[in-house]
């Protein structure tokens, strides 16, 4: 046991003293809020990340086929329409 | 402009902010781990049982910390609605559209661990003479009155000067709530003779164990917020040309 | 832009506002109507007895008073948004502050006093001891102007949204909580048999900011929301 730890068997730590629920819950809270709230910004980072690269590849493609007329008329209308 | 104000500017600039966060999260991330590592360790196996209230100050250490930071939103709200306003800097409202969210979860959290520590301190989950608990819950309300303004404008720049102004004056009104409510408290004292004192009867160690977690949460706000705003940069400066670079280099 | 036309434009303002209102009555009926409805129905809903009522009167009255001052707000900048005089009144060359300031007036004139007047009538119905009636319509006079023009800024930032839905209640409540503090404080006082003063004198400092500040983040407000 390490000097200081104020409870003698992980059984007493888990009951809290009768508060079990109480301080258990809070800690359960607090956990839930700390990671929610980083992870779904690097979530929606992701996401973002994502979409962009395809705008990105997709106006890429427009470029090359408005280079290359020849190359798929049926492309470019799609492309505009996400544009939009 | 003269060169004194170029620092202003510079701090005001999307790319300069990413460009920099970028350094600094890692180290942001570290402490924060580290100080959390510390407090939570600390205030659940080490922090001894208080005399009256038993285990459940372990409860406290948290809520306290949570209560303290959740006061900073909105003067932080109001800081930067003021940036906005006069030097109309967009990262300002970045930071001030991404606060208020947080600053909610932030109050919803010190209502919920409020509650849960009163359910064995007062013997009830809600107690109106509490006057934090009851000047939070309006705080509540007018973060939630800050958030579903921003959603019901379209206009990104009318929405960001709107919001602005009500951080401020609601900045202001926070204040005033939170005296006149101290002050309505006082002169309606509960019938049972309840300590209401948060914290009242705990000693040295208890303030040593809270002040490492009020440093953990303070850092999980910049982290959080840091992120939020990063993330708020990718989608306004999607036109620019070092966010098209960074796009193309991500995986 | 001298004082005379400033002062001129405010009264134009004033009598302009009292005018369209007197001509649509239902801005003055709604909220009056609406007080006495709500009123009415606490004394069902809580206990018919007088011991009971004696002790939330005040409390009710303010409440009721508070609910009908933000139905009436929302009809503050409508009109004047959708038939384009609220642009004009940004165009004006007169100081922004005082045209707001009287458009406040006029609204409180016609949506507030009246709901004040009533109030001892249904403060009676609720059994209110004889010594609260003369404090709570004070408090009532210098706490509604309070809530109308922090009112007025949420209106002044919502005024060219659709749909407001809660967006009014959820800022204007919070910041009605002082004034219904030290307005039911100030009845509760003088029931208990002190003096009132200390409460009304806050809420006359509540007051005395209000119109120094109000009107000016009213006025910001306004020309964000139609810039």
């Amino acid at each position: 046991m390490i000097d200081g730890i104020q409870f003698n068997s992980l059984s007493e730590f888990l009951a809290m003293g009768g508060y079990a629920f109480n301080v258990w819950s809070v800690y359960a809270l607090f956990a839930i809020f700390l990671v929610a709230n980083l992870a779904l910004p690097l979530r929606k980072r992701r996401l973002i990340l994502r979409d962009q690269k395809r705008r990105l590849a997709a106006l890429d493609a427009r470029e090359d086929s408005a280079r290359d007329p020849a190359d798929s008329a049926g492309w470019e209308v799609s492309m505009a329409g996400d544009e939009k | 402009m003269s060169g004194r104000w170029q620092w202003f500017h510079r701090l005001g600039s999307p790319k300069w902010f990413y460009e920099k966060t970028t350094r600094w999260l890692p180290w942001l991330v570290g402490a924060m781990a580290l100080f959390l590592a510390v407090g939570i360790v600390w205030a659940l196996l080490f922090l001894p049982p208080d005399y009256q209230q038993g285990h459940t100050s372990r409860i406290l250490v948290v809520h306290v910390a949570v209560a303290g930071t959740s006061l900073s939103f909105f003067p932080l709200m109001a800081v930067a609605g003021t940036v906005t306003l006069v030097w109309r800097i967009k990262l300002a409202d970045m930071v001030a559209k991404n606060a208020a969210p947080l600053g909610a979860w932030f109050t919803f959290l010190t209502l919920a661990t409020g509650s849960i520590w009163g359910s064995v301190s007062w013997g009830t989950w809600w107690e109106w003479t509490d006057s934090r608990l009851v000047s939070m819950l309006f705080q509540l309300f007018l973060l939630l009155g800050v958030i579903s303004l921003r959603t019901a404008i379209e206009n990104a720049e009318t929405a960001a000067r709107a919001c602005a102004l009500l951080s401020i004056v609601g900045c202001i009104n926070v204040v005033i709530i939170k005296y006149s409510v101290d002050w309505w408290n006082t002169l309606h004292q509960p019938s049972s003779p309840i300590s209401m004192e948060v914290g009242s009867p705990n000693g040295p160690e208890f303030w040593v164990a809270t002040a490492v977690m009020i440093v953990a949460v303070y850092l999980f706000l910049a982290v959080s917020l840091i992120l939020t705003t990063r993330n708020e940069i990718l989608q306004r400066e999607d036109k620019a040309q070092w966010v098209r670079e960074l796009v193309a280099q991500a995986r | 832009m001298n004082r005379a036309g400033a002062g001129a434009a405010f009264r134009a303002t004033l009598k302009r506002d009292l005018l369209i209102s007197v001509k649509r009555r239902n801005d003055i009926l709604n909220p009056f109507m609406f007080f006495v409805i709500v009123v009415s129905l606490f004394p069902i809903g809580i206990s018919p007895e007088s011991a009971m009522l004696r002790q939330i009167a005040a409390g009710v009255i303010w409440i009721a008073v508070l609910l009908a001052s933000m139905l009436s707000m929302d009809s503050l900048y409508r009109s004047d948004y959708e038939d384009g005089s609220l642009e004009q009144l940004l165009l004006s060359s007169q100081p922004l502050y005082l045209l707001v300031f009287a458009k406040n007036i006029a609204h409180w004139l016609v949506s507030g006093l009246p709901v004040i007047l009533v109030s001892p009538l249904l403060a009676y119905m609720l059994a209110l001891p004889a010594e609260g009636y003369v404090t709570l319509v004070l408090s009532l006079l210098l706490g509604t102007p309070v809530v109308g023009m922090l009112g007025s800024i949420a209106v002044a930032l919502t005024v060219g949204l659709g749909s407001r839905g809660l967006i009014l209640a959820v800022i204007t409540v919070p910041m009605s909580v002082p004034v219904l503090i030290f307005g039911t404080l100030a009845v509760q006082n003088s029931l208990a048999g002190g003096s009132p003063l200390g409460y009304l004198a806050l809420l006359g400092a509540m007051l005395a900011a209000a119109v120094s500040l109000a009107p000016v983040a009213t006025a910001a407000a306004l020309r964000i929301s139609l810039n």
